[in-house]
């Protein structure tokens, strides 16, 4: 069986010459069984055009580093088999973040900046003792907890992300799950009231529209959805008490 | 924090105005349905609909309803247009970004605020119409027949649209339901009510035609 020719039409522009228009380019490769858009970026630098850039490590939907919109939705490239894709397939890098040329984004800054607003780490005065047993958590607890840090920081519910596109300081799904994290945690000493300076403004959940675009998109299923439900549900009443002045 | 959060009044301010928006939407949608029955009395005959009718101008409910519509219509305006984009620059943002992604919820949220706008200036229209008017089978449905039966199509299509959608949005944004229940529920009560105003309508212009 003869192999489909796959068009590629990737988005070009390089920071560094601003005079160079951001432009569509097309690339065409022969298809191949098994094949994912992490081999077709790679032959296409090797054989076509050493200046494309773009970004991958793990290949495996782990390290979250070549999310980008594929036909328009955001995904990782390394995931997405081309059996799945049309004739002609557009990419473009992921909005929001910086954008370093073609394909490839800077998440790290973006998530490093909401990881310290949102103070992502065990807020608690207790003294680490390393000679005590450690304490148990609860079994589904625990699985909760996991569910929310299983977000790979790939940035795809931000790149599809409505508000997050016009509104550079929201936080996003993402940010906002990360908070959700630390209120399920028991070891977190941090009251509703703090809590609630962090995400319960427009900048955090109540500047959510509920568009779900986030959820949609989430390449490992992070249950953003509910993740947002929760916090928003948390943030209301803590704002009744606050509202009640306890 | 910093000094312009640490001064200004209310840490809550945003919860309130999602608070607003949330119980002014829902006031609407309640009130869009029992208009919808209100208006369904016609199904029964002129009498009943003018008993209605007289019974409302009778204890100034109507001028209740209005007073009533005037500040709630007026929080849910006043509570939305923050989320609109406002500048030119985030607008065409929205527009792009809404074809680029190709989400039909982003569409959603862009036709939102378009039905939005059309409805404020659509019931004010109405609202003005209606009570001065007057209620009677015989106005009503003359008006019907006359000039208003598009208008009024127009209305009831872009009420029951942009009260679904934003039923829903409020549904998926508390996590109440499940998305797929939610779905079916909200799309049976919306041609439930698209389907009782229709005939509504097709009642009341038959009896305009009567009338002329
Ligand atoms: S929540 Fe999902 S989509 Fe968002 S950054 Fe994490 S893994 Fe990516
Ligand atoms: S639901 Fe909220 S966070 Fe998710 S895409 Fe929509 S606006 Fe963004
Ligand atoms: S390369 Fe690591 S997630 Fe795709």
């Amino acid at each position: 069986m003869a192999s489909r020719e796959l068009t590629f039409r990737i988005l070009r522009y390089n920071p560094e010459t601003p005079d160079v228009k951001p432009h569509l380019q097309d690339f065409h490769l022969n298809e191949e069984p098994g094949m994912t858009l992490f081999i077709v970026l790679n032959r296409l630098r090797e054989e076509q055009d050493p200046s494309l850039r773009f970004d991958f490590v793990c290949r495996a939907s782990i390290c979250g580093s070549c999310g980008m919109l594929i036909n328009g939705k955001p995904n990782l490239a390394c995931k997405t088999l081309t059996k799945a894709l049309p004739d002609v397939t557009t990419l473009m890098p992921l909005p929001v973040f910086k954008l370093l040329g073609d394909l490839s984004v800077d998440t790290g800054v973006w998530f490093r900046d909401v990881s310290l607003r949102t103070e992502s780490w065990v807020h608690t005065d207790e003294v680490f003792d390393p000679d005590a047993a450690e304490e148990k958590m609860d079994n589904e607890l625990a699985k909760e907890i996991y569910e929310a840090e299983r977000c790979i920081e790939c940035g795809c519910c931000i790149g599809g992300c409505a508000t997050a596109n016009i509104k550079p300081s929201f936080i996003g799904a993402a940010g906002i799950n990360r908070v959700a994290r630390f209120m399920m945690d028991p070891r977190d000493k941090r009251t509703e009231q703090e809590y609630f300076e962090v995400v319960a403004s427009e900048d955090g959940v109540f500047g959510c529209v509920g568009l779900m675009a986030c959820d949609d998109n989430c390449p490992v299923g992070v249950p953003l959805r509910s993740q947002l439900a929760y916090v928003r549900r948390k943030m209301a009443v803590a704002g009744w008490h606050m509202g009640r002045g306890r | 924090m910093e000094l312009q959060k640490v001064i200004t009044p209310s840490p809550r301010s945003d919860l309130i105005v999602e608070g607003i928006q949330m119980i002014s939407g829902l006031l609407l949608v309640l009130f869009l349905w029992v208009h919808m029955l209100f208006i369904a009395s016609v199904w029964l005959g002129a009498t009943s609909f003018n008993a209605l009718a007289n019974f409302m101008s009778r204890y100034g409910l109507v001028w209740i309803t209005v007073a009533f519509l005037v500040v709630v219509i007026g929080s849910h305006v006043g509570a939305v247009v923050r989320r609109i984009p406002k500048q030119f620059r985030e607008q065409r943002i929205v527009w792009r970004h809404a074809k680029l992604i190709r989400h039909m919820d982003t569409w959603s949220w862009i036709f939102q605020s378009i039905t939005g706008a059309a409805l404020l200036a659509l019931a004010i229209i109405h609202v003005v119409v209606v009570t001065y008017g007057g209620i009677s089978a015989k106005i009503s449905s003359t008006r019907v027949f006359n000039h208003f039966l598009i208008f009024y199509i127009v209305l009831l299509l872009l009420a029951e649209y942009h009260a679904s959608v934003g039923l829903y949005r409020i549904f998926v944004k508390w996590g109440w339901v499940s998305q797929h229940r939610l779905h079916r529920v909200l799309g049976v009560i919306t041609v439930l009510t698209v389907g009782i105003g229709a005939v509504s309508l097709y009642v009341l212009y038959t009896l305009g035609a009567h009338f002329a």
